[in-house]
């Protein structure tokens, strides 16, 4: 039952993770430059929590380790929104 | 002469030996993500002062074919969190380890048409795509082959700690796509 459980929602992570990866290609084509940081950033740091809590399950072992992952992602993800966001 | 070890203490050590090589495993893990993390933070400071690089490479980037990569990536990595929570793991390693090669395949396809168009042009900035993605790709190809040696025979502890650093290779290309391609 359990592992039932694992399948569908490891599927479901994958098409989340998916179809943010199209929203994003999406975004980066036809945006104009502030909103399009916006968008990346939220859905860049969007795929990089999925990967973490949704496939790693690290928030079960370290929620430490998962806080800090996301942390270091969410630092990227800002940086290159706003580079976006001022550069174009 | 013989020596008895409490089975206790030998438990012990086990235990000891299995958390040193976590430790050694996230040490490895916080390495490689400093590395990326200092090559990606260059990028955005270099892609900042001279916009007009940025704007030059970018235009010969293939967008829709990183995001097939990126699919490849993410799928491969959907197999490898199912190998470490023991679905079929030696199928599910395997199964991975392809997507990491179709994943090289694509960007070696995407270097033989970026290549000749980025070597004409001057700065630091095509060298450091360069240098970022053939590092990235370096580290595909060696995990991918790391896959395929643990599916040979599968141990819970190794299919773990490969998915582990499998799901970091996945996580450093989500950090590649927002600074290079998306900009």
């Amino acid at each position: 039952m359990q592992r039932s459980f694992h399948d569908i929602a490891f599927s479901v992570i994958l098409a989340a993770l998916l179809l943010a990866t199209g929203a994003s290609l999406l975004a980066a084509m036809t945006l104009p430059a502030g909103p399009r940081g916006l968008a990346i950033a939220v859905l860049s740091l969007a795929k990089a929590s999925l990967v973490v809590l949704g496939f790693m399950r690290l928030q079960r072992e370290s929620r430490a380790l998962a806080g800090a992952l996301i942390g270091y992602a969410a630092l990227l993800c800002a940086l290159a929104g706003l580079r976006i966001a001022l550069s174009g | 002469m013989s020596v008895t070890v409490p089975s206790a203490r030998l438990d012990d050590s086990g235990e000891a030996a299995e958390g040193g090589m976590e430790l050694l495993l996230w040490i490895l893990v916080w390495s490689e993500l400093v590395v990326f993390g200092a090559l990606l933070g260059a990028f955005l400071i270099l892609g900042l002062l001279d916009r007009q690089a940025l704007a030059a490479l970018h235009a010969q980037l293939d967008l829709p074919l990183a995001g097939i990569a990126t699919a490849t990536l993410l799928t491969s990595g959907f197999f490898a969190a199912c190998a470490a929570f023991g679905r079929h793991p030696r199928r599910c390693l395997v199964a991975a380890a392809l997507g990491g090669f179709v994943f090289c395949g694509l960007k070696l396809a995407a270097f033989s048409h970026e290549i000749p168009a980025l070597s004409t042009q001057q700065g630091r900035l095509p060298e450091l795509y360069f240098l970022i993605t053939g590092f990235h790709l370096a580290h595909v190809l060696f995990v991918a082959v790391l896959l395929l040696l643990v599916a040979w025979r599968p141990v819970p502890r190794q299919v773990a700690a490969v998915a582990t650093v499998w799901h970091l290779v996945d996580l450093v290309w989500l950090l590649i796509l927002p600074v290079i391609y998306l900009g």
